[in-house]
């Protein structure tokens, strides 16, 4: 219950954030929802925590910009889950994300790089 | 997507969100939790799963139909979880919207609805000014009809009528009907056939034309069966055997009369010059197609200038000068042309478009009140709402829903609104269509509930929007941890609150000092003195029929006959007849020769607004008091010296500074033009004309002595006993005494005289009462306002309270805090509410009866009452403030 005590403005923030998190996550294979949690959890080592509630608007919303489509299948468990896959024009937007998200990074390094300036 | 579709994936969203919960759950049992632990904690995890779904279904899109059903139907369900709030929201606006529908029904009617005849627009009433004898709006004579059919330019055609009343039927039980005299031009003129036969022709309205009628198709229904077999038929009317020779359509009528029987005006054209100076006709024109009023008025001028000169005058000449002739001229007998509806509504218009705007307010009013519930409800609702945009909903997709929950509100408020329209409609104001023209075209048409949607969109909107300021006011910005914990207080809401409460007591000021002045006004035209003594006495009217009734001396002989019969019934002091029943008459304006009297421009005309045939008994039965003089006596009698009494203001205007007394005059139409009438007593002044209107000069001629002087007596007289007991008691006497001298009279509007001047009084009464229902309605909403808007402020600082009386403040010291906030939002809103009525009530002047629209008393009393009730609604929260218990307020957080 931790996250939802964060600020709006960082859920907002996170919020483009989330997308190119759930597209770059799927890149390594269909998903449903609860794998993709687990697999975002563990490969940012357990920094990035999304927020279960938010990630089912996002999913949907996701999938009606046609940038990931989504079936039933049975997981290994012999459950049904509704997996998710990138699309090709998932594959094109999670290209032009990352670009913008490497250009936001870059740019907030360099930030960091300058060297500091006197203290008023 | 289908509503098909769209369940097969609400039922694949629970499935998923499900296989998330139990895919969580077993994760957290392989990890050692007990299956009730896994499962609560899988759905902690998760959150709010109603929202979460919620929010994810916004994200599938949809058509613009199915997004507003989706809308509507969160906001019912979620109304469903505040039935209170729900309800008073609905009812509010279903007294707010009702009572808009149903006033808006009464403007719809009377005011907008067109006439029902073709091209109404085109028709136009036609009658006559008198600018020297003070009379605006007077009928033509039956010459001037005649010459104007063949001089205007403007009109194709014109008709003429007058409206009376006959009695139809056998000798046995007669009824007495409205009936209009009319041209045979009248019907092409205002366009509409016959249902049934045909229209009488031209020919038939000359002298000797054997007698026809047409019928209404009230009268064919209610009196002859609706059979189309009556077409052909001879039925008595006043004693005629006369043909039926057609049937109107339903609702046929001219100038609001209710007309039932439509009978030949019979004007003979060989004999135009001996119709000069009559008037009693009103004109209907049809404007030649492009022609429009101001046109026809303009070319009206040039014919008015040339009118006399072809009748063998000059114009502009003043009556009783050499080159007089009685036509319509440029200066002191103009024709004048009214828009035929605009006419027919006349005064009553004014009236009903304020009733609409007071009412409309009341709905304003209604509003705020809303507004300022939503806004509390927002308050209450914040944490689900920044629960939701951090979920990913958007702003718009929160706006949208707000609109939908006050639409729905709206909406379920006009339908209860349409139940308390017809409701309220019956009540008032169809039980009070004396007061009101066309009160029988008022009803719940396509208009009214075009209308009352739009109210309920339009209210639903403004409402509405309210909380979406609250939302615009950086609700989005909040932090989820405030929205977390315990509502706080926002100044900017709070101000906004405030001042909803200070629009509502300003508007429900406005709207009671309104109704004060009318009130005040119906007050002042209940006290006028009538100028006689109207308690104990019953009152009806007689017709003869002129075939019967030929001789004077017999009309004469029946009225003392039946008046001298009934003041021997026993409880009857005395009963008499009169032709003029106050105080409705309409003014006659007879020329009259006062002797030695020179007409000279600045002085009045030789002209009398009323004259009154009366028996001797008159005075004494009405209780008029004599001024001077004396009343009839015995040696009055049917030829002896003519007498005639005046009233105090001829004595005055054509007396002036000495005594009438003694004076002789000569009422139009004495057959013998050397025969003077001696004044032998000045009466008191009577109301004839109503009792807001000044007094005008009146003769009272005797009745016996008319057949003899003037050569007619009068048809049309009314019957006054002076009587305690009751109408309904007195009436098998009436009844008895008249069929005994003749079945075939019917007794027409037996009634007190107490009622009669209560009937004369119905529209300022029914404007008094729905403008104080009102304005009491707009207070109470206001006063609720104020309540609920203090009462929140005080939950919302329970804290500060409890501090406060914590470090001692004095249980007085608390009310004193709360009352001043309270009753300073009062004051301001009385303030701004006076200012507001100084402003506005003067479209109300015309309204008023001896109440200046400024009046101070009115605008005191509206004060000090609106004060009194704010402080009742102050008070219930402020005391409930004193009972804050300090240690439970601070532990509140």
């Amino acid at each position: 219950m931790t996250k939802r005590h964060a600020p709006l403005t960082r859920i907002e923030l996170l919020q483009g954030t989330l997308d190119l998190i759930i597209l770059q996550s799927l890149r390594w294979g269909p998903r449903h929802g609860y794998g993709l949690l687990q697999i975002i959890r563990t490969m940012s080592h357990g920094v990035l925590q999304v927020d279960t509630g938010s990630l089912y608007p996002a999913l949907h919303r996701l999938e009606r910009q046609a940038w990931i489509e989504a079936e039933w299948n049975t997981s290994e468990n012999n459950q049904r889950v509704r997996v998710y896959r990138l699309t090709t024009a998932g594959r094109k937007q999670l290209a032009v994300e990352r670009s913008k998200w490497e250009q936001f990074s870059t740019a907030v390094a360099e930030l960091f790089a300058a060297p500091p300036t006197e203290e008023a | 997507m289908s509503p098909k579709d769209r369940g097969a994936r609400n039922d694949d969203l629970d499935a998923e969100i499900q296989s998330h919960l139990d895919m969580d759950a077993k994760e957290r049992i392989a990890h050692g939790e007990s299956p009730e632990d896994a499962a609560a904690a899988a759905r902690k995890e998760f959150g709010n799963v109603g929202i979460v779904k919620e929010v994810t279904r916004d994200m599938w899109g949809g058509g613009g139909f199915e997004q507003i059903w989706r809308e509507v139907r969160y906001a019912v369900r979620s109304l469903l979880r505040a039935p209170g709030f729900a309800a008073v929201a609905i009812l509010t606006l279903a007294l707010g919207i009702g009572a808009n529908t149903a006033i808006f029904s009464v403007v719809n009617g009377v005011i907008l609805r067109p006439l029902p005849y073709p091209h109404p627009g085109d028709l136009v009433l036609i009658t006559s000014q008198f600018p020297t004898l003070g009379f605006d709006q007077f009928p033509v004579d039956a010459a001037e009809f005649l010459e104007f059919r063949e001089r205007n330019q403007s009109f194709s055609n014109v008709g003429a009528y007058y409206a009376n009343a006959v009695n139809v039927g056998g000798e046995s039980s007669p009824a007495r009907v409205t009936s209009a005299l009319a041209s045979a031009s009248l019907f092409p003129t205002l366009g509409v056939t016959p249902e049934v036969g045909r229209w009488y022709t031209d020919q038939e309205t000359l002298p000797n034309a054997p007698p026809v009628a047409v019928l209404s198709d009230e009268l064919w229904r209610s009196n002859f069966g609706g059979e189309r077999s009556i077409v052909g038929q001879k039925v008595d009317i006043d004693g005629v055997q006369t043909q039926v020779v057609g049937v109107m359509p339903k609702g046929f009528d001219i100038h609001d009369q209710g007309v039932r029987i439509w009978l030949p005006l019979t004007l003979d054209p060989d004999s135009i010059s001996s119709y000069r100076g009559g008037h009693y006709l009103n004109l209907v024109g049809r404007l030649k197609p492009g022609i429009s009023l101001a046109t026809a008025r303009v070319q009206l001028e040039p014919m008015l200038a040339h009118w006399a000169q072809i009748d063998g005058g000059s114009a502009g000449v003043t009556p009783g000068q050499k080159g007089f002739v009685h036509t319509p001229n440029v200066k002191n007998h103009r024709l004048r042309y009214d828009d035929l509806l605009a006419d027919i509504v006349g005064s009553a218009g004014r009236a009903l478009w304020v009733l609409q705007a007071a009412v409309f307010l009341v709905l304003l009013i209604a509003c705020a009140n809303l507004a300022n519930l939503l806004l509390m409800r927002a308050e209450t609702r914040h944490k689900e709402l920044v629960l939701r945009a951090a979920l990913g909903a958007g702003r718009g997709r929160l706006v949208r829903q707000f609109l939908a929950e006050s639409l729905v509100l709206s909406v379920a408020g006009a339908a209860v609104g349409l139940l308390v329209a017809r409701w309220g409609l019956h009540a008032l104001v169809l039980s009070n269509n004396a007061g009101i023209p066309r009160a029988t075209r008022v009803g719940l048409d396509a208009h009214v509930l075009a209308y009352t949607l739009l109210l309920a969109l339009g209210t639903g909107v403004v409402f509405g929007l309210a909380p979406m300021l609250r939302l615009n006011a950086g609700a989005m910005s909040l932090s989820l941890r405030e929205a977390g914990s315990r509502t706080t207080s926002h100044a900017s809401a709070a101000r906004v609150r405030r001042a909803l409460v200070v629009a509502e007591m300003a508007l429900a000021v406005t709207l009671l000092v309104g109704a004060g002045l009318l009130l005040r006004s119906f007050q002042k035209l209940t006290r006028v003195d009538s100028g006689f003594d109207r308690s104990n006495l019953v009152t009806f009217n007689m017709v003869l029929p002129a075939a019967r009734y030929a001789d004077s001396l017999r009309r004469v002989a029946l009225f003392e006959q039946i008046t001298e019969q009934l003041g021997q019934v026993p409880g009857v002091q005395s009963a008499t007849a009169m032709s003029g029943l106050p105080p409705r008459r309409q003014v006659n304006a007879n020329d009259t020769r006062f002797e030695g009297y020179v007409t000279k421009p600045g002085i009045p005309p030789q002209n009398v607004d009323y004259y009154n045939y009366v028996m001797p008994n008159y005075f004494s039965t009405m209780r008029i008091p004599m001024v001077e003089g004396r009343s009839y006596g015995p040696m009055d009698g049917a030829r002896s010296p003519p007498v005639v009494i005046v009233n105090q203001t001829l004595a005055r205007l054509f007396y002036p500074g000495q005594s009438a007394v003694g004076h002789r005059i000569q009422p139009g139409g004495t057959v013998d033009t050397t025969q003077w009438f001696t004044i032998v007593g000045v009466a008191k002044d009577v109301k004839q004309g109503g009792v807001d209107a000044k007094t005008g000069t009146e003769i009272y001629l005797l009745n016996e002595q008319t057949p003899a002087y003037e050569g007619f007596a009068p048809r049309n007289m009314n019957i006054v006993v002076r009587s305690t007991l009751a109408p309904n008691v007195l009436s098998p006497s009436i009844r008895r005494i008249v069929s005994a001298v003749d079945p075939g009279l019917p007794i027409v509007g037996l009634r007190t005289m107490d009622e009669v001047f209560d009937d004369a009084l119905a529209r300022p009464r029914f404007l008094a009462e729905l403008l104080v229902i009102f304005a009491v309605v707009a207070l109470a909403l206001a006063a609720v306002g104020t309540y609920g808007v203090l009462a929140y402020s005080v939950a919302e600082r329970r804290r500060e309270i409890g501090i406060r009386m914590a470090l001692g403040a004095s249980e007085g010291g608390v009310l004193t805090l709360v009352l001043r906030q309270g009753m300073t939002v009062a004051l301001i809103g009385l303030a701004v509410g006076l200012i507001g009525a100084l402003a506005v009530t003067r479209v109300v002047r015309s309204l008023l009866f001896g109440v200046q629209p400024t009046d101070p008393a009115t605008f005191a009393a509206v004060g000090v009452f609106m004060l009194a009730v704010a402080l009742v609604a102050c008070v219930v929260p402020a005391r409930r403030a004193t009972r804050v218990d300090p240690l439970v307020a601070l532990r509140l957080d």
